[in-house]
C-alpha cells in the first residue's frame, strides 16, 4: 500500500496546477487556482505577492470593472453580460476566469456590481470577500501567462511551474523560461489589450511607451530590473502607489534666481527653472 | 505661483475625452517621456519693496483620484 498511498500525495499536491477546464462555482474555480499550497515552500514570495497589487487585482480595480460591466456592455454595446465581455477586463485582471463556465462568469459580474453598488455594507464586503479569491497569482504567471510564447515553444503544459531558474521541486513540475524575464511577458497586461474579437482595451498603455520611447531612445533595462530585481523588491512589484519607487523614477533639478526688473522701476522677480527627468523606462503618469 | 500638470489623455474615436478603458482608442501624451528631461520656466514678479522671498517647489503624482503622493520637496531662499 505505500507506493499506491505515496502516488496519491503526489497527484494531490499537483491537482491544483493542472486547472483548466470549465468551472460552475466560485469556490471550484478558486480553488483549483488556490496558492496556498505555494507558501509552505516559497513562503517569503508568497508575503511579498501578497503585500503586492497583484494580489488585489480584482479588488482594487473594481470601478473601472463596474464601469464596463454596466456601463460599458450595459449601456454602449446594449448587450447582456457574457463571459466574452467580462474577459476583455479579466483577461487580465483574474485569467482564470477564462476556465468558469458561463453562468460564472455572469455571478462573478454580478458579485462586481454589488461590491461596488449595494446599499448595504454586509452586502458589499460580502461580494468583496468572494472577489478577493480571484487575482494575479503564482499560477498565472509561473504558468497561465507563459502563453506568451505559445507560438513557438507550445502552451503552457498543466502542471509545470515556468521560470527564471527552473530549479527541481519535488511538489511540482519546473521548467526554466527566458520569457519570464521578458519586458513582453509583463507587456501582455501593462500594455493596450487587444482581444480576440479585435476591439482594443486601453486600460494600461505603459508597455507601448516602454517599448516606443524608453526602448527607441537607448533604455536597456527590463520592467523586472527595476520592479523586481533592484533593491531585492521580488514579488511585491512596486508602482504607481509606493512613493519610493516613484522618486526614484523621477529627478528634480532646481535652478531659482532673485533678480530686479524693468530698469528704474525694479520689480522684484523670482525666476525658477525646473528640470523633471523620467528615469523610468516608460511614461510617467501611467499604470 | 505656478502650476504644471503632466497626463496621458484617453480619447475615444471622436477625439472626446474618455476615461472608461473599452471608450479609449488613442492617446494623447502629455506625461514625461522617458530618458528625457522636460524643463519648465516660471518667473514672477513680486510686490515692489520685496527684499527676500522662499521658493518652494513640490512635485506630486495621482495614481488615482483620491491618492496624492508627495515625491520631491525643495526649497529655495532668494534675496534682491
Amino acid at each position: 500500500m505505500k507506493p499506491f498511498r505515496w502516488i496519491c500525495v503526489v497527484f494531490l499536491l499537483a491537482l491544483p496546477l493542472t486547472a483548466q477546464g470549465e468551472y460552475k462555482t466560485l469556490d471550484e474555480l478558486t480553488k483549483a487556482y488556490s496558492v496556498d499550497k505555494c507558501k509552505s515552500c516559497h513562503g517569503t514570495v508568497h508575503k511579498e505577492w501578497e503585500a503586492s497589487y497583484h494580489s488585489q487585482s480584482v479588488v482594487h480595480s473594481l470601478g473601472g470593472i463596474r464601469n464596463f460591466i454596466v456601463v460599458g456592455v450595459g449601456k454602449e454595446y446594449d448587450e447582456p453580460m457574457s463571459k466574452e465581455h467580462l474577459l476583455r477586463c479579466m483577461g487580465c485582471h483574474a485569467p482564470q476566469i477564462k476556465d468558469a463556465s458561463e453562468s460564472l462568469a455572469k455571478e462573478i459580474a454580478s458579485l462586481i456590481i454589488t461590491a461596488k453598488d449595494a446599499k448595504s455594507r454586509s452586502k458589499k464586503n460580502a461580494a468583496k470577500k468572494k472577489l478577493a479569491k480571484l487575482n494575479v497569482n503564482c499560477i498565472i504567471c509561473h504558468n497561465t501567462m507563459i502563453k506568451v510564447a505559445k507560438n513557438v515553444r507550445g502552451d503552457p503544459r498543466p502542471g509545470v511551474f515556468y521560470g527564471p531558474k527552473g530549479g527541481k521541486s519535488s511538489a511540482h513540475k519546473t521548467e526554466k523560461t527566458t520569457e519570464i524575464s521578458r519586458s513582453v511577458f509583463c507587456g501582455q497586461c501593462h500594455g493596450i489589450y487587444t482581444p480576440p474579437d479585435g476591439d482594443t482595451i486601453g486600460c494600461n498603455t505603459l508597455y507601448g511607451s516602454y517599448q516606443d520611447a524608453y526602448r527607441g531612445n537607448g533604455g536597456t533595462e527590463t520592467c523586472q530590473a527595476c520592479h523586481m530585481g533592484k533593491k531585492k523588491r521580488g514579488h511585491t512589484f512596486p508602482g504607481a502607489y509606493q512613493v519610493g519607487i516613484v522618486k526614484e523614477g523621477i529627478g528634480l533639478d532646481v535652478q531659482a534666481m532673485g533678480i530686479k526688473l524693468h530698469p528704474g522701476k525694479w520689480i522684484p522677480t523670482a525666476i525658477v527653472d525646473i528640470g523633471l527627468t523620467n528615469k523610468a523606462g516608460h511614461r510617467i503618469p501611467d499604470g | 505661483m505656478g502650476r504644471k500638470e503632466y497626463w496621458e489623455i484617453g480619447l475615444d474615436l471622436d477625439g472626446e475625452h474618455r476615461m472608461g478603458a473599452w471608450q479609449i482608442k488613442e492617446i494623447l501624451d502629455l506625461t514625461l517621456p522617458p530618458r528625457k528631461t522636460t524643463t519648465e520656466r516660471f518667473i514672477t514678479e513680486l510686490p515692489k519693496g520685496t527684499k527676500s522671498a522662499e521658493v518652494e517647489v513640490k512635485v506630486t503624482y495621482k495614481p488615482a483620484k483620491t491618492v496624492t503622493l508627495n515625491v520631491h520637496r525643495i526649497v529655495k531662499k532668494l534675496t534682491f
